[in-house]
């Protein structure tokens, strides 16, 4: 019988703070008549979100870095629960994308957002599983063994190199349920050339 | 992220928790034996999965998908109902047994995944070991030698999968049905010895006398007309026809004071004295008999399955 041998201890308390500081510049709070939620910058003046926490042609504010912005939503896919929201003066780092195909469960993974309306406000846990299709095998879901809270809706879940993994939609059983990266990048490429033709 | 520090701890850590998780999940297996989602396995010995018990709802053959995707037959070898674990025989299983953890991996604060296999994918939750209890008195009244209780969520599948460390190997089987509902592992060490028996036996021995009984507590009168080291007893309020204490010669109303020279003050410490008997093996009963000491000898019977009356 193999034995494995136990680690030596590990000092991660600052790289999750390092992986928090990064956060706050890319993900935005958003202010909505539905109650709004979290939402991440996806490139100049883009910013993604669920469309549950938006409603279309409803006033919205989204704040960031201290600053409120007054903001349009563009598109909606509502088979997704995702929304793409045009705001021109908002401006922040872009974060990566990560393959959904090079998941491992039990990977570490962080969900940054406003739950209950605490701002800026990271959970650690782990990842417990892709969800895919069963037609046509993409990925549907990722499902992480993280706490969530309304407010997290709309925000990002991460990997420990602050790749973006999915975007916080519901819980589920307890577990995140976070639509994949992959997925929410198809969206809204879709959603800018449909407006570009 | 990665690219402004070269040593990320957190990457080290994801990173090293996945690869446990995808090693053991090598020999994490579905058991398809109740409805809806399969249960969890684990390959922990060749040809022997390990599950717990509540979550295989059939006897006989089940269908078990392995790691890689192919479907096996698996025999239901036993049952235990005081760790609640479940033994099947699976001839076709040829890889190697999940590897152990250190037994250092399973402190109080240790990190820890659970893993499972509930349908073709494995799942993980993750994280530390809360409580490391002795002597875990089960709902059915059997001791449990030792029992970990977990912080991380309880996901379906989770019961009969494996506890992994962080750095990999295997702690225990995880279950849910020991804290009603909350984390909870058997360890490893107490996993072991049902295995052994339920494969050489198909059942775990329990002996077994025959009798019910209730605290009571003795006069100072008696204590000292006796010159008893204590002032509780048992006091005999049913008994099985033809079983041991039956057949030793016990009656209904007699006065359990000490088995073996240990006194007997609550139902449990019986159950401990009963435990400790050997195969073959008799109990050496001090009994009070209107206000009269008589010592009888039991000679406990093995029964098949395990229940809290003594």
């Amino acid at each position: 019988m193999t034995t494995v041998p136990a680690v030596p201890p590990y000092g991660i308390g600052s790289d999750a703070s390092r992986l928090a500081s990064m956060l706050r510049r890319t993900v935005v709070e958003i202010r909505s008549p539905v109650g709004g939620g979290a939402g991440i910058i996806w490139g100049r003046g883009l910013v993604v979100t669920n469309a549950h926490c938006v409603r279309r042609d409803a006033p919205l504010t989204i704040e960031v870095n201290g600053e409120t912005h007054s903001v349009k939503s563009v598109a909606f896919a509502c088979d997704h629960d995702l929304a793409l929201l045009r705001a021109p003066s908002v401006a922040g780092p872009v974060l990566e994308l990560r393959d959904p195909d090079t998941l491992r469960p039990g990977e570490l993974v962080f969900a940054y957002g406003h739950p209950l309306g605490v701002s800026h406000a990271l959970a650690m846990g782990a990842l417990h599983g892709v969800v895919r299709d069963e037609r046509t095998g993409d990925p549907r879901y990722i499902a992480a063994d993280i706490r969530l809270a309304p407010g997290n809706s709309g925000g990002p879940l991460v990997d420990a190199d602050g790749k973006l993994v999915g975007v916080n939609s519901m819980i589920v059983g307890g577990l995140g349920v976070a639509i994949p990266a992959s997925a929410v990048q198809g969206f809204v490429t879709r959603a800018v050339n449909l407006r570009a033709a | 992220m990665a690219s402004d520090n070269d040593t990320n701890t957190l990457a080290e850590l994801s990173s090293q928790l996945s690869a446990a998780v995808e090693q053991i999940g090598e020999h994490t297996v579905a058991i398809h034996a109740r409805r809806r989602i399969p249960s969890s396995g684990v390959i922990w010995r060749e040809g022997v999965i390990v599950s717990a018990s509540h979550t295989v709802r059939r006897d006989g053959d089940v269908r078990v998908k392995l790691p890689s995707g192919d479907d096996v037959v698996a025999h239901v070898v036993g049952r235990d109902a005081a760790t609640d674990l479940v033994v099947l025989r699976a001839p076709e299983v040829k890889s190697p047994p999940a590897p152990r953890a250190d037994v250092n991996a399973a402190r109080v604060g240790s990190f820890v995944l659970a893993v499972g296999r509930p349908g073709r994918t494995v799942t993980a939750s993750f994280g530390i070991v809360s409580a490391d209890v002795d002597g875990w008195r089960s709902g059915s009244g059997a001791r449990l030698d030792r029992v970990l209780r977990l912080d991380l969520a309880v996901y379906d599948g989770f019961s009969g999968g494996p506890l992994i460390a962080a750095s990999g190997g295997v702690i225990g089987i995880d279950n849910s049905a020991f804290a009603r509902g909350g984390a909870a592992a058997l360890p490893a060490s107490v996993v072991d010895p049902v295995v052994d028996e339920l494969l050489t036996r198909g059942h775990i021995r329990r002996p077994f006398i025959g009798v019910g009984v209730h605290p009571v507590a003795l006069g100072s009168a008696v204590v000292e007309r006796n010159d008893l080291s204590h002032d509780g007893a048992l006091v005999v309020v049913s008994l099985a026809e033809g079983e041991a204490a039956d057949a030793a010669g016990i009656l209904l109303g007699d006065l359990l004071i000490a088995v073996d020279g240990r006194p007997l003050a609550r139902p449990s410490d019986l159950l401990d004295a009963l435990s400790g008997v050997s195969e073959g093996g008799s109990l050496r009963a001090t009994v009070l008999r209107g206000g009269v000491p008589h010592e009888v000898t039991i000679e406990p019977r093995d029964r098949d399955r395990g229940g809290a009356a003594a």
